[in-house]
């Protein structure tokens, strides 16, 4: 019986390492993505960005047996925000800076790793992190902190191609994954608290080649740019630091814009700013604009419109359309009509204080004394928003969008700034942290529809982890506090939680592994994965 | 693009920037690693106004906006744990300090030298410490109970904050108004807990952490806790402190003694 147990075992391990690990990642697979659950291949996993698994196997009844599968730590002391991909057996995911590491997606042991030599001083506003890599071909696709975008051997880490996107001593840094479309790499670019002009672009994968670059902020004479005054476009801001989405149907590229410059200071860009806290429509070829909707003119709060666009066809106000799920930093949740950048819907998801609501074409109605002022002014949401750039996650089983939201002020505060290339360009500091009135979190599920809230799971704290559904009727989600949990997809309720011991800054995704799902999530500065117990 | 925790990290990151030899030859010329200067060549009130301003904007976040600390240390001492010269201000300005969150300020030497003439104001016409003061402070430390809850240099009580390098962190401004006004400042951490646990036992202490689901504290009698909120009956937590006001406990030259004391505390082996 010995015998024959231990044959077993050996014919299990033969099995397992004489699989080749090799991944050939074509434009057809990454446009069927959904119908490839045992991979994890776009950073929002489809094209839709539905963050959303249709591997079944954990469920609402078996969850409490999850395990650890395995742990990798890596060798940073920056702040992690990747979210992993898995192609064909192997992980590939950041290490901040601006590492990138591919382990065996079985037993996270590690291939290769490439070390990105940074220079002395990187001018990054919020951490020198990264969100993660792209992949197609036998080809991983990285941006760097000091504004490169590099091209590796997805077989050994060596790098084929390293451009510079822009100069990262004016501020320029790139900590978005970046998007494969088509035969390009689309890769957006940070530096909103540096007076950049913001771009988003797209380079041939070939050979690194920029195709086309659309500026966020318009030059005079160009549309838009009469939202303008003088020489302020040069410096107006508009990053484009969180992947967006893409829709093959239409051939479009649907992406949010940042924050103008200087965030709290409006003084100098009156007018609507575009095409800042946008969400812009780019032809995948040309990367001309198709249409745009701007959640926030001449934002002066600092709310981003840089949360990833959820795609979604579905019937609405009694016809098919092409939608996008939208729930903004500003603490609205928008519905737009994905052909024409219609406004159809918008609602609070969270708690606001400074618009009375939005108009009948989704512009804010205003109400009075919200700018931020020298003594500072009280406003909901704070700074961080209510909800930012961690991924929300829709399910077509519940047709309910999932998000991480925060409950928070914070005082604004508006000062005088002047632009010097590469030094903050902010317009004053808003104190963040109320000391005595820290504010908490939730994951909260809302009907897409009407904006409804379903159910909320309350946090004592704020979280900056986004969320993932699955077929098996779970949302997992994470913590500041270093807590990864799956909640029961209808009804919010809790049916397993581990504490990893380190803040959960990142997206979870899933994979499958020697016939199991898998679950993975960065926490602290390690990657974990987890499945089931036998 | 900002984003709590990462936030802090941008006001603190916020100072970065690009390296000096990005900007123009005439910066690069004259970039602070080889500025000589034994003082700083920029003390006119202009300058010193200047200077605020970039304080303001660049470092007021951590540093407080009139310099009395903060997440980053009090800067109105005139006292400084990486050098006090007008040389190494320039230095640690412009190049950040190495194993600290402070990150470098990229101006050119002449914008760096402003700042510095701005810091140097803050403690300009500041009174000396009398060492009679400090002593007559430390016996009113003793004699008022402070030593009850606060500990200096191992000796004390845990139950307030650890005073032993007071005198860094905190300026003389901020300690004379949390001796008469103890709630305008609370930290969470000394907000107050009360519950009852699932059999009705009441418990109270100052709380450690908490998050979602668990609490951790010390109760008044020095202990450590560690409850599951689910666990518990009831529980609430006080934002106000339990530190008396000394308002009208201490004479005008009282209160000023026991913030010259307090000031006076450092780190042993400490600041330069």
């Amino acid at each position: 019986m010995k015998r024959i147990r231990i044959a077993a075992a050996a014919a299990v391990v033969l099995s397992w390492v004489a699989g080749p690990l090799c991944a050939e990642v074509t434009y057809e697979r990454l446009l069927n993505a959904e119908q490839d659950p045992g991979n994890w291949l776009t950073y929002s996993g489809n094209y839709r960005s539905w963050r959303h698994s249709p591997l079944s196997q954990i469920t609402r009844d078996n969850a409490s047996r999850l395990k650890v599968k395995w742990v990798y730590q890596m060798q940073t002391t920056h702040m992690v925000e990747t979210t992993p991909l898995v192609a064909d057996g192997v992980m590939y995911f950041t290490e901040p800076p601006s590492n990138v590491v591919a382990v065996d997606a079985t037993t996270g042991r590690q291939f290769w790793r490439y070390r990105r030599v940074m220079p002395k001083k990187v001018n990054v506003c919020c951490g020198q992190v990264n969100r993660g890599v792209a992949i197609l071909g036998d080809r991983v696709f990285v941006g760097t902190v000091d504004a490169h975008l590099v091209a590796l051997d997805a077989r050994t880490g060596a790098v084929l191609w390293d451009v510079a996107v822009a100069d990262y001593r004016t501020g320029h840094s790139i900590t978005v994954a970046p998007l494969i479309v088509k035969d390009m790499v689309i890769c957006g670019i940070s530096g909103g608290e540096y007076g950049i002009r913001g771009f988003l672009d797209a380079y041939d994968i070939a050979t690194g080649k920029r195709r086309w670059r659309f500026w966020t902020i318009p030059a005079p004479g160009e549309p838009g740019s009469q939202s303008w005054p003088g020489d302020s476009w040069k410096t107006g801001g508009g990053p484009t630091w969180v992947t967006g989405s893409f829709d093959p149907e239409q051939n479009l590229i649907i992406w949010g814009t940042g924050n103008p410059s200087p965030d709290w200071n409006g003084d100098s860009r009156k007018g609507d700013n575009l095409y800042s806290d946008s969400a812009i429509a780019l032809d995948a070829d040309s990367g001309r604009l198709k249409w745009y909707f701007q959640h926030v003119p001449h934002d002066v709060h600092d709310w981003d419109s840089v949360q990833v666009p959820v795609l979604v066809d579905d019937e609405f106000q009694g016809r098919r359309r092409k939608l996008i799920y939208w729930a903004h930093r500003n603490a609205f949740y928008y519905v737009l009509d994905r052909e024409t950048g219609q406004f159809l819907l918008g609602k609070p998801f969270a708690t606001q204080t400074w618009a009375k609501g939005l108009d009948e074409k989704g512009r804010p109605i205003r109400l009075p004394n919200i700018d931020p002022s020298p003594e500072g002014t009280y406003v909901w949401p704070g700074v961080q928003g209510a909800t930012n750039w961690y991924s929300p996650s829709y399910s077509p089983l519940t047709k309910l969008l999932y998000l991480a939201v925060w409950e928070n002020r914070s005082v604004y505060r508006k000062g005088e700034q002047e632009y010097s290339p590469g030094n903050r360009y902010i317009g004053s500091v808003p104190l963040i942290d109320l000391p005595d009135d820290p504010g908490h979190g939730a994951i909260r599920a809302l009907n897409p529809k009407t904006g409804d809230r379903l159910w909320e799971y309350k946090l004592q704290t704020k979280p900056w982890a986004g969320v993932l559904s699955t077929a098996g009727q779970l949302v997992f989600g994470g913590s500041d506090e270093g807590h990864f949990f799956a909640l029961d997809a209808t009804s919010g309720r809790e049916v397993w939680r581990q504490n990893l011991g380190g803040i959960i800054r990142t997206n979870p995704i899933s994979y499958q592994s020697q016939g199991k799902q898998v679950i993975a999530i960065a926490a602290g500065n390690s990657i974990f994965t987890f499945e089931l117990a036998d | 693009m900002v984003n709590r925790r990462l936030f802090q990290v941008f006001l603190a990151v916020g100072f970065a920037a690009v390296s000096s030899v990005s900007l123009t030859a005439a910066v690069a010329a004259t970039r602070a690693d080889e500025i000589t200067e034994a003082r700083n060549p920029l003390t006119s009130a202009a300058d010193v106004a200047a200077g605020a301003k970039t304080f303001r904007s660049h470092c007021a976040s951590c540093h407080g906006l009139n310099g009395e600390g903060g997440r980053g240390p009090n800067l109105a001492s005139g006292v400084f744990f990486h050098g006090s010269s007008d040389p190494d201000l320039l230095k640690n300005i412009s190049d950040g300090i190495p194993g600290t969150e402070m990150p470098g300020l990229f101006y050119s030497p002449d914008r760096v030298w402003q700042v510095v003439a701005f810091i140097r104001s803050l403690n300009a016409g500041k009174k000396t410490i009398q060492a009679s003061d400090v002593a007559r402070g430390a016996l009113l430390f003793n004699n008022k109970s402070c030593r009850q809850c606060h500990r200096v240099n191992g000796e004390g009580g845990r139950l307030g904050p650890d005073l032993s390098d007071i005198g860094r962190i905190r300026s003389v401004e901020h300690l004379r108004a949390a001796l008469i006004d103890p709630n305008a400042d609370v930290r969470q951490r000394y907000w107050v807990v009360s519950f009852r646990d699932a059999y009705g036992k009441s418990q109270e202490g100052f709380l450690m952490n908490e998050d979602s689901y668990t609490i951790q504290f010390i109760d008044m009698n020095e202990r450590l806790h560690s409850a599951s909120k689910s666990g518990l009956r009831d529980y609430t937590v006080e934002k106000t402190s339990k530190m008396p006001s000394f308002k009208d406990s201490l004479s005008s030259s009282e209160l000023e003694q026991l913030v010259a004391y307090l000031s006076s505390l450092r780190p042993k082996g400490g600041a330069q």
